[in-house]
Parts: C-alpha cells; structure tokens; sequence
C-alpha cells in the first residue's frame, strides 16, 4: 500500500490536465472558428463589391479606394479584426457601386 | 402561397428535434463530468482532512478520567508537627527521632548498629502531610535522612517485593539500609527478601469465605478502611464477578497470610482482588498473565505519593483498577471491550483514493472524448442537411435564372452566385450554421432582386423553393 498515495498527486495533475487542455483547445477552436468565418464574410463582401464595381456605369474613386484597401488588407490575411474591417471597406465600396448604378 | 421563413423548405424542420436531443445528452454528459469533478475535488478535501497524526497510540479511548485535584483523595492525615525548632533540638539531641503519628517500621537493632559512630540524622514524620509541613520538615538541615510515611528521602523503592514490604507492613529497613549504605560509601548488604506468605489459618479465612458466599462481592476485615468497591470497577474486568477483600497493614516480619490464593481455592474462576493496607493483588483468572505487569505498572509512578500520603483504601483500589483498565483498554490482553459504534469515516477512509480515481478516470474522460471526436463532430454541423438543402434549392434557381437575364439582371445574379459559394465555402468548412445562412439569406436577397427585375415572380426565391419541397 505504499504506492497507493500517488494516486491523490497524479490524480491531481491529471484533473488540471484534462481541465486545462479541455479548456484550451476549446477555446482556440471557437478562436479559429470565428477567424475562419470572419474571412468567409470577408471574401464574399469583397467578391460582391468587385461584381458590383464591374456593373457600374461610371468609375467612383471613393469606393475604388475602399475596394483596393480592402483587397490589401485581404491580401495580408489578418486575424479576426483585419477581416471585419476588410468586410466594413467592402460592404461600403458595394454601397457606392450600386448607388452609383442606379444612378 | 407560403412566404418569407417556410421559403427554408420543410426539410430542415425535420433536424430540429435531432438537434435539441444532441444538446440534452450534451448537457447530461456536462453534468456528469462537473459532478466528477467536485466529487473528486470534496474526496481530496476529506483525504486532506482526515491527514491527522497523534503521538497518542491506543486501542481504544480509554473511559478513566484524568482530573485530578490535590488534597482531594483524602491523602492528608491532619499529622500535627513541632515546630522547626523544636524537631532541630530533638535532632540533634538523638540519631533517631520518630515524630508522633510516624506509621514507619524497621529493624531498629540494624539500624542501630549501621548508624552508630556516624553523624546520620534520621527524622521519622508522620504520613499525609500538607505542603507548608514538608517544606517545614525540609528546614530540619541537621536531619540527613528524612522519612514522610513509608517514603525516605533520596531513594525508594522498584521492585515487587520492596514495594510489597513498603505498602503491605510498612517496612522500610531496606529502604534505611540502602540509604545508609550511600552516605556512608559502603556496599549495601541485602537485607530485604521476598515478602514471606503463609496460608491463612481456618479461622482468619472463615469470615471472609462466608461473606463472599452470602452473595456480597466485598469483604472488610476489621482494621481496614475499605467501605464499598469503586464506582468504575466493572470497567476493569470483563462481565462477571469480581471478589474483593480489604485487610489492613501486617506487622512488619511475621509472614502474611495469603488470603488471595486461599480466596481463589475457595472460589474457583473468579477473579479475586485483595488489599493489604495500600497493597493491592491480583489472584484468579490471567493471573500470572498480568498481575505483575499492573502492579509495576502501578507502583512505579504511583508508589512515592502512597508512600507520602496516607491515601484511604478506596482511592488506592480505584486508582488500580483505573491502571488495570488502561491496561485492558490498550489492547494487550486481548479481553473483550464492550461495543462501540464503528466510526464511517474510518471505514470510508481506505476506499476514497479508489474512488478518487473513479472520478478522475471519469472527469478524463468526458474531458477528452468530445477533443478526440471533435473534428469529426465539427463534421455534421447541426441543421447543416437543412442549409445544404436550401442551398441546392437556391442554386438550381440561380442557374435556371442565368439563362434568362439580360445585362439589367446580371450583378445582382452574379452577386448572388457569389454569395452561394460563399455559403459552399462555409459549409465545406465547417462553419457556424448561422454564418451559412447569413450567405445563403443574402444570397437570397439577390436572387429576389432578380427575380424582381425578370419581372418573374415565380422565381421569388420563397416560391421557388416552396415549390420544389412540395
């Protein structure tokens, strides 16, 4: 019965173990998720406002700015935050183009 | 004609339940393995807990109190002395000076003889006394020898028969002697030899035999203090009778009657407890088991105060079977304990590292399965057959639509169609459901706008779709 302690401190160890990888993993999935899903929006805004760029009638410089910023930005492949801003300059480069189609 | 929500088709209705049992096992599953862990946690605080070390090593508490309040045994004897002066001058006039109400008996011739022609002072006092009168007696400084009671200053007595002689007659002749022997530098010769026995003639035995036969446990000899059996006596002895007889001191060299071998021919089986004066024997049952172990066990820490004092037979006897049931109480004789209620967490106690363990096996376990199958669960994402379906739908109208758009329906079809891949992308990738239908909502937008500019409302998306669930 000598050994028979060892089993509180590993018992220990292999509880913050399980709790922490738990924990962790988790958590840089969730972080991973959210990423990946950002630049999924981020691509589609970005496609969409290139569309929308192609169906104008005229050339608006603002939103060519917005475009071509958030193409860059797309092009570094940024975390979380890069990609809604790419979303944001987007989204707003397609305002422009359609308003500007509709005329 | 069904609008906006149900345009979702009627399929993905179908995976809703599905969803919400996975969540319920899910919660289950959480629940289990956060009780685990407190339960391992709440095991681990109760090992800690119960992590307590004594020096106190003992089979069993034993029942005897140990409160004990000086002066309220009845050991003092109300001895008057003289004053110091007075026993200065009486020193110094003899070699031996016995105060009165001294109970000490020795060989005087002996003694007589040891001391004459050196300069030892024997002072004699009666037993019982207070603390002020044996401060007093130890500012006799012309005494070098100084007897309280039984008790001589600077030795006394460890062995069976000298504590025998000391309690049973009151004969300190070996005590002097060896005394003696030390101030004066010289061997001690042997003087003292076991106490001698004879049995006990018919008529000292009778008495006692026929009061112990009327049914009474007690038998009081004339002379002898003892009035009942202690209170705590039946501690000291397993069930059953216990004979006990009290006599009082013998004279000092005659041989002692032993009434307790003659008490246990008499009464066979029984334990028998005898006293003389403030000796207390063992006879019966176990006898040479352990009645020497408790008398040594008594006597040595108790013999200088029974010496001191004059203690009332009661308070000796009590104090005896007080040691005899220490001595029974710690086990070594194997005699039987009344019952006691087992303690649950002394039995609970080797079983808690293995449930312990249960719990962390259990806690691992829950904690690393959804990690393991993590990916594969990330797989078939809940409500994905839903968006897969919606998905199809909304594709199949968007390639039936390209055929038909002219320049004016082209970006929104294209952006569309973008927004479908989007949605594939997000599928394939196994992302959040919500983002899927966030693309495929937008999707949904666009195509409308087409449909809008076809001039087609069959190809409303919500139709469209409702139509082809149908």
């Amino acid at each position: 019965m000598t050994w028979s302690w060892l089993i509180w401190p590993v018992g220990v160890v292999l509880i913050a173990a399980a709790g922490y990888s738990a924990t962790y993993l988790a958590r840089r999935r969730t972080r991973d998720l959210l990423r990946r899903t950002a630049w999924n929006n981020a691509r589609a805004a970005i496609e969409a406002a290139g569309v929308s760029r192609d169906a104008a009638p005229t050339t608006v410089e603002e939103a060519e700015l917005l475009y071509r910023r958030a193409e860059l930005i797309a092009a570094d492949h940024g975390g979380l935050a890069a990609a809604r801003e790419a979303t944001d300059h987007a989204d707003r480069a397609d305002r422009l183009w359609r308003a500007a189609a509709r005329g | 004609m069904p609008t906006g929500p149900t345009g979702c088709g009627g399929r993905p209705l179908v995976a809703e339940p599905a969803g919400r049992s996975r969540s319920r096992t899910l919660n289950r599953r959480e629940l289990v393995r956060w009780g685990a862990l407190v339960l391992a946690i709440g095991i681990v605080v109760v090992f800690l807990a119960a992590q307590k070390s004594s020096t106190t090593v003992s089979y069993k508490t034993s029942p005897v109190g140990r409160n004990y309040v000086e002066g309220a045994a009845g050991e003092l004897s109300g001895a008057v002395l003289p004053t110091v002066e007075e026993m200065e001058r009486r020193v110094a006039a003899d070699q031996v000076v016995v105060l009165d109400g001294a109970v000490a008996r020795w060989d005087t011739a002996l003694i007589e003889d040891m001391i004459r022609g050196t300069d030892e002072r024997i002072l004699v006092a009666p037993p019982g006394l207070t603390d002020v009168q044996q401060k007093d007696l130890a500012r006799v400084e012309s005494a070098t020898i100084r007897v309280v009671g039984t008790d001589v200053s600077g030795i006394s007595s460890s062995t069976l028969p000298e504590w025998q002689h000391q309690f049973i007659t009151r004969d300190i002749t070996f005590l002097l002697v060896a005394r003696i022997a030390i101030d004066q530098d010289s061997p001690a010769p042997s003087v003292v030899g076991p106490v001698e026995w004879r049995p006990p003639t018919t008529a000292e035995l009778a008495p006692a035999v026929r009061e112990l036969s009327s049914g009474t446990d007690l038998f009081v000899a004339p002379g002898a203090t003892l009035t009942k059996i202690p209170a705590d006596a039946e501690h000291a002895f397993p069930p059953g009778r216990v004979l006990y007889a009290a006599f009082p001191y013998q004279p000092r060299g005659e041989p002692v009657p032993d009434f307790g071998t003659a008490l246990t021919a008499a009464f066979p089986d029984t334990p028998v407890v005898v006293m003389y004066g403030s000796w207390v024997g063992y006879y019966g049952p176990g006898q040479a088991d352990f009645a020497d172990v408790v008398a040594a066990g008594y006597f040595g820490p108790y013999g200088d105060r029974l010496g001191r004092f004059e203690y009332p037979q009661l308070n000796v006897l009590g104090t005896y079977l007080d040691q005899m049931t220490n001595m029974r109480y710690a086990g070594v004789y194997d005699l039987p304990l009344p019952y006691r209620p087992v303690d649950p967490l002394a039995l609970a106690l080797p079983a808690l590292p293995w449930v312990f363990g249960l719990c962390v096996v259990v806690f691992l376990a829950l904690s690393v399965t959804p990690l393991v199958q993590g990916r594969t669960a990330a797989a078939r994402p809940g409500g994905g057959t839903g968006s897969a379906a919606r998905l199809a739908g909304l594709t199949s109208l968007a390639v039936e639509m390209s055929a038909l758009t002219g320049s004016a329906g082209n970006p929104s079809l294209t952006r569309g169609i973008r927004r479908l891949q989007s949605a594939t992308e997000a599928l394939a990738g196994n992302l959040p459901v919500r983002q899927v239908k966030l693309q495929l909502d937008r999707a949904e937008t666009e195509l409308a706008a087409t449909a809008r500019a076809l001039g087609r409302p069959d190809y409303q998306p919500s139709a469209y779709l409702a139509g082809l669930s149908r």
